[in-house]
């Protein structure tokens, strides 16, 4: 899997090529418009990260020169505006997702995989990890092939915390990720521990091996021997 | 009391005491020096009739000279004083059938040994009417010079004052985050001018002030962001080294939560400033109920966690012609509030009725300061996650939309209310 990431902020550019490594991706990088639209236009991409605001130039302008050369790559933009004008703007150009910085490495992840499964023509809608086996569309998770009875809330954490299997997750990242905007204006996690244990009790009791371990201090990590 | 009452009440007593003290001043003045006048003809005409009343007893003509006047009486007493005596007295007209006033002179003296007594009366009847004459006339002067006076003054302070009074209009509506200078008109009175002048330096300055201000502030909390970003990236690359040891996991922990609540606080700030600039102007109608209940849910956890109790009574709906978002982050805010400084176990009560959004909880026994409460960085309890920024967003959007945010403390609860005009 290939991904281009334009992002003018070099330290910031290197954190996600090196997260996104670790999970396998091969990384381009782009720092302004230029380089971006040159990378555009030799390869190919199973997804791009935009950034808008680059110092020579718009990046909702790559988006629009993908479009009109009928490129099917995955695009998320990565804006630090955060603004719903960008958000809109961006959508209707096609971009597949919208991420305000700053932003969770693991959600940026969380993201990318679901833009590239999204966008592969062999992708299934599952996603299957040991006995473990979600279904992306009607958003179920099945045990052993036993739906397991779970919230919206707790199917996305599940779903969160396994594609980002093996990493530490932070319990920010959670909150952000199950309390969405709220998250911004009610600071305090303390309910992402019961939350965790009420999923972990329900896949238990659906006879799912313990996948996700605490990390003392930090947050959470889906770990796979 | 307006400026122009104010001098033109002074102007009005003035007059009235003036009029009230003046007339009868000069009528007592005038009818004196009639009197006065009077007087001298009266002895004038004594003098003149004394050699002839001396004439007339020595020719003993003194009865024909009595005839001649009947002004003038003439008698022959006993009593050998000399005196000159004046007098006022009513005497009788069988002519008017009325009482004239006369003044009378009795004056006695004594001609070739033998005292007699003279009486010259006068009628004072015309010289009464010219004095009223003169009074009525005198009154009418003063009472359209009076009332001249009080017009133009009245008009001539309008249009002095005038340019004060636009000045003052104009800085009643000024309003510093409109971004237009606090242009004055020119008056042709120098003072004016330079209050004018004054006032418009004084705008520019707090002009100049607040957008530099506000500027700083948007500068700061954008170049902030992508600092923050790769301050949380770089932790999150962290966290996933090895081996990683408990002392270390802590300390990233904390490093993340310190970087998350600064990345919190900047967005609270960007947005304070985005709303304060009017960039959310995708002004539709609101239904204030789903709002409601959607945050509700939204909160779900945090409620639970705290098992709060909540009762949402919508008696009536507002529909707000306002941007959606705004809306929600204002009643998300304050719901986030009552719950942040709720105790455990403790209540919250949401109602809408009429124009009026309320949000009351339970919380601490104390009510909190008015005053204080909806200015930025004012943290309220104990709660380290609270960045005080909350109340000010919330107070913020309801000034940019003319609604009316209070609070109250009733039975133990924290109350707060928007108020919100009907929109049409």
């Amino acid at each position: 899997m290939r991904i281009l990431i334009v992002e003018d902020e070099k330290e910031l550019s290197g954190s996600m090529v090196k997260y996104l490594q670790q999970e396998n991706y091969l990384c381009d990088t782009a720092f302004n418009f230029g380089e971006a639209m040159n990378k555009v236009e030799t390869y190919e991409y199973d997804c791009i990260l935009l950034d808008i605001s680059l110092p020579d130039g718009n990046g909702l302008k790559v988006l629009e020169a993908l479009k009109a050369d009928r490129k099917t790559d995955g695009v998320i933009i990565i804006s630090a505006k955060d603004s719903l004008d960008d958000k809109i703007a961006g959508l209707k150009l096609g971009a597949d997702d919208y991420l305000p910085k700053p932003f969770h490495l693991s959600e940026l992840s969380a993201r990318i995989e679901a833009v590239i499964r999204r966008k592969s023509f062999q992708g299934s809608n599952a996603l299957v990890i040991n006995e473990l086996n979600f279904d992306l569309l009607a958003r179920v998770v099945m045990v052993n092939d036993q739906a397991v009875d779970l919230t919206r809330k707790e199917y996305d954490l599940l779903l969160y915390l396994a594609s980002n299997k093996n990493r530490v997750i932070s319990r920010n990242a959670i909150a952000e990720k199950i309390s969405g905007e709220s998250a911004d204006v009610y600071d305090n996690f303390d309910f992402i521990y019961a939350h965790i244990k009420n999923l972990k009790k329900k896949l238990s009791a659906a006879g799912c091996e313990d996948y996700i371990e605490s990390v003392y201090g930090i947050g959470y990590k889906f770990t796979i021997r | 009391m307006k400026l122009l009452k104010k001098t033109i009440r002074r102007y009005l007593v003035y007059s009235v005491i003036l009029l009230l003290v003046e007339i009868p001043i000069f009528y007592v003045v005038v009818q004196q020096l009639v009197l006065q006048g009077v007087d001298r003809d009266l002895m004038a005409t004594k003098e003149l009739l004394k050699p002839k009343i001396g004439e007339a007893v020595v020719k003993n003509t003194l009865g024909q000279l009595q005839f001649a006047d009947r002004n003038v009486s003439i008698s022959i007493t006993t009593v050998s004083r000399v005196y000159d005596s004046l007098a006022s007295v009513e005497i009788f007209d069988s002519a008017t059938g009325r009482n004239v006033p006369h003044r009378i002179l009795t004056s006695s003296f004594s001609i070739n040994g033998k005292p007699c007594v003279l009486q010259v009366k006068t009628s004072l009847l015309d010289n009464f009417s010219l004095i009223a004459n003169i009074v009525k006339i005198q009154l009418a002067l003063l009472v359209l010079l009076l009332l001249g006076l009080f017009l133009i003054n009245r008009n001539l302070s309008k249009k002095i004052w005038g340019p004060f009074y636009h000045t003052l209009g104009r800085l009643q509506r000024y309003n510093i985050d409109q971004h237009e200078a606090l242009s004055l008109e020119q008056s042709s009175v120098k003072e004016f001018n330079d209050l004018n002048r004054s006032l418009e330096g004084l705008a520019r300055r707090a002009q100049d002030a607040y957008i530099s201000e506000k500027a700083f502030t948007e500068n700061a909390s954008h170049e902030m962001q992508s600092p923050l970003a790769v301050l949380q990236s770089k932790l999150e690359l962290l966290m996933q080294t090895t081996p990683l040891t408990a002392e270390q996991a802590q300390l990233i922990g904390e490093l993340a939560d310190a970087g998350r609540r600064m990345s919190r606080l900047n967005k609270s700030l960007v947005l304070l400033t985005k709303i304060e600039n009017k960039q959310f102007a995708n002004v539709e109608m609101v239904t204030l109920r789903p709002v409601v209940l959607s945050l509700l849910q939204q909160y779900d956890m945090q409620i639970r966690e705290k098992s709060l109790d909540v009762t949402f009574k919508p008696g009536d709906d507002i529909s707000l012609n306002a941007d959606r978002a705004l809306v929600e982050i204002l009643a998300g805010n304050l719901l986030a509030n009552a719950i942040r400084h709720n105790i455990p176990g403790g209540k919250i009560h949401i109602t809408i009725t009429g124009n009026r959004f309320r949000i009351c909880n339970s919380g601490s026994e104390t009510p909190l300061d008015e005053q204080k409460i909806f200015n930025r960085f004012v943290k309220g309890g104990n709660d380290n996650n609270s960045i005080g920024l909350g109340l000010a967003i919330a107070n913020t959007i309801c000034n940019i939309y003319h609604y009316k945010l209070q609070y109250s403390f009733v039975a133990n609860m924290h109350c707060f209310t928007v108020i919100s005009v009907f929109s049409e």
